[in-house]
């Protein structure tokens, strides 16, 4: 069987950079119009090409969702915006809508790949957009692993799910919660997450329904880890996480743990063992709990987070390595540390190890014992060898 | 214009009949949004009922479809084409598909409720087989009008009624409930926000939610080129959707106005999105 290509988010170019490095093998990223990550800082015409030769370049894809429900007045400039896309050399594009669908095929080359958005939950419906002439449909967060096997005993086309991170109460494209208590569109990337507030429940006739918590939408975050062994033997095409607007911590920690545990899958699928410590460590870097969701037909009380809201801050993340030489390294700070910190660096090419801080100097080479300014610029010694976009978090 | 209802009961329409153009209902299973659910025989009184008096019938069979559900619904496809009604509303793309597979002939109804915002989109479901679109209720009443130029579909529009707001898989009442331990057998709930109150359903088919006011576009219902406005009945009594389908039967530019008040004092209505644009980049 194949392995999969692992399909990470990316908010910006730093983002793209650290997904691919990590182990991705494609990013989806949101360009200047037309996706629904309107308020993320997203990328410029020149930053997907940037992106796209950074990419190429590890001989990785990516791919720039073109997602958005459109309104009349964004219809003029489709094709000549899908045609500059073109020109940047994007690997595909995503689209819910059939109408730019229908223009990207005829007036450009490009790959065309069906979001998510579209809900597509079923044989039939696959099909059609087969024929219509998609490349690949990235399901509906809906279908359980029954309904993904028997779409893809069916249909001969390629396969996307989601395996990791947060998850929309409701269908995609049927939840405009946001349109109402906000004014901002939800579909068309201003969504206020509104699933996460709190709310009274009341019965028939208008009496509370009072439990310890407050009524909400909201639910668990997905995680499939634990599955992994299983959906690569299923032979979909395309496992994707969640994520344009995360940290690059976030997409540093969850990237690299599904290219480890792929890897080792694939390296020896005779001996492979789940490791639950690499569990732990995606745990930590989430700020909600997790649960496999529809893959197994978990969508019950226990996928449901009744803390609205409070989510865990994580501060796990301590520094991010700009240089390594002659046993020094440079980082700059992303969270409060200090001298006598034990702590582990991880990188993509590098085995994770402990490490005790001993002596830290600002820019100026002053010795310092606390690093607490926000993206400051520390040096102190590290014995083994370090390389730019390496990671510093707390042990 | 023509009028369109969605009843909740077979006498509602029956008692409604003379006031209106045609009909919309949804069939148990493979209908969310509805404010009644109706049985295949059911469905079959109602097409009997429209025939006899010369009107119009358009099935909703708008619910996402997952593939244990494609069986039946072939089924009900090719036997509701045989019995010749307006039209079937979708939602699920499979539809588009059996009814091309099978070579079918009943008009489809664009209904992908939030999503169908736009003219270029709707003539690309023309092209399909849907003859019809259900606007969205999120767009305003502008963009209603550069659709109604550009659109080759005939269009509809809900014009009164509680609009949805959300549709899951999930049991979000049920999970609750079973959470903190709580009993409870209601068969519509609701949720209150700042003291305004929605309604919220928890069903075999998982849960919906519902507008705090119902839209009442009464008096722009006489601006519009609409083929058809839709009046949906869900949670409201029938006395007073009885009263509403009169008055949007008669309106003119002398009495819209009068009506308007009068449905107002019966039930809180706003005019819905149709004059407020969303927005969606909030940052500069």
């Amino acid at each position: 069987m194949k392995k999969p290509e692992l399909l990470a988010p990316a908010g910006d170019l730093e983002r793209l950079k650290i997904a691919l490095l990590y182990g991705a093998d494609a990013v989806y990223i949101g360009g200047p119009a037309l996706n629904l990550r309107a308020n993320a800082i997203n990328f410029t015409l020149e930053d997907i090409k940037e992106g796209c030769e950074f990419a190429h370049s590890l001989g990785k894809r990516v791919h720039v969702t073109v997602n958005i429900v459109l309104h009349n007045k964004e219809i003029d400039g489709i094709v000549e915006y899908l045609k500059e896309l073109e020109k940047c050399n994007v690997d595909a594009i995503i689209v819910s809508d059939p109408a730019i669908i229908n223009l990207a095929l005829k007036h450009t080359n490009l790959e065309v790949h069906l979001s998510t958005q579209a809900s597509t939950l079923n044989v039939e419906a696959c099909k059609f957009f087969k024929n219509l002439g998609v490349k690949r449909i990235v399901l509906g967060r809906e279908v359980s692993k029954e309904d993904i096997k028997e779409i893809m005993d069916n249909v001969d086309i390629e396969i996307e799910t989601f395996i990791h991170g947060a998850m929309c109460s409701s269908y995609s494209g049927r939840c405009v919660l946001s349109n109402f208590f906000t004014a901002r569109d939800a579909n068309r990337g201003g969504c206020a997450q509104i699933c996460r507030w709190d709310f009274n429940l009341l019965d028939e006739n208008k009496n509370p329904l009072k439990g310890e918590k407050e009524f909400t939408f909201c639910t668990k975050d997905l995680s499939n880890l634990v599955n992994i062994k299983e959906i690569c033997d299923m032979g979909i095409s395309s496992l994707k996480i969640e994520g344009r607007m995360r940290s690059i911590y976030y997409i540093a920690t969850v990237v690299g743990i599904y290219r480890k545990v792929i890897d080792t899958y694939y390296n020896d699928k005779d001996n492979f063992k789940y490791d639950e410590k690499l569990e732990k460590v995606l745990t930590r870097c989430a700020n909600r709990d997790s649960i496999s969701q529809f893959f197994n037909g978990n969508f019950g009380k226990e996928s449901q987070y009744y803390n609205g809201r409070v989510e865990v801050s994580n501060q796990d993340f301590l520094g991010l390595v700009l240089d390594y030489k002659d046993g020094i390294v440079t980082l700059q700070q992303r969270n409060y540390f200090k001298k006598g910190d034990v702590v582990e660096f991880f990188g993509p090419n590098l085995d994770v190890f402990e490490y005790t801080i001993n002596e830290v100097y600002d820019e100026d080479g002053n010795q310092i014992d606390i690093v607490r300014h926000p993206k400051q610029i520390v040096s102190f010694k590290v014995p083994k060898e370090l390389h730019q976009f390496d990671m510093m978090r707390i042990k | 214009m023509k009028l369109l209802i969605m009843p909740n009961s077979y006498n509602q329409a029956e008692s409604l009949i003379e006031h209106i153009d045609g009909i919309i209902v949804g069939l148990k299973d493979f209908s969310v949004n509805m404010p009644a659910y109706f049985s295949y025989d059911e469905v079959l009184d109602f097409i009997n009922l429209i025939k006899k008096n010369n009107k119009q019938i358009f099935v909703a069979l708008n619910k996402n479809m997952f593939n244990k559900d494609l069986k039946q619904l072939r089924k009900i496809l090719i036997d509701l084409d045989e019995l010749k009604i307006n039209g079937i509303l979708y939602y699920d793309i499979s539809i588009v598909n059996i009814r091309k597979e099978e070579k079918l002939v009943t008009p489809l109804v664009w209904n992908q409720e939030h999503l169908t915002t736009n003219y270029l989109t709707s003539n690309f479901w023309y092209e399909q087989g849907a003859k019809y679109t259900m606007l969205s209720s999120e767009i305003t009443l502008d963009e209603v009008k550069e659709i109604e130029e550009k659109a080759e579909a005939k269009l509809m529009l809900p014009i009164f009624g509680y609009l949805p707001m959300f549709v899951s898989r999930r049991h979000l009442v049920k999970n609750y409930l079973e959470t903190f331990n709580l009993e409870d057998n209601s068969k519509i709930n609701y949720i209150e926000k700042e003291g305004k109150v929605y309604a919220i359903i928890d069903d075999e088919h998982g849960t919906r939610a519902y507008s705090h006011k119902c839209l009442n576009g009464i008096v722009e219902s006489l601006k519009l080129n609409i083929d058809y406005a839709v009046l949906n009945s869900f949670n409201i009594s029938d006395k007073v959707f009885r009263e509403v389908v009169f008055m949007y039967s008669v309106v003119n530019e002398t009495n819209a106005l009068e009506f308007k008040e009068k449905i107002n004092e019966m039930i809180d209505t706003d005019l819905g999105f149709l004059y407020k644009e969303t927005v969606y980049k909030v940052k500069k």
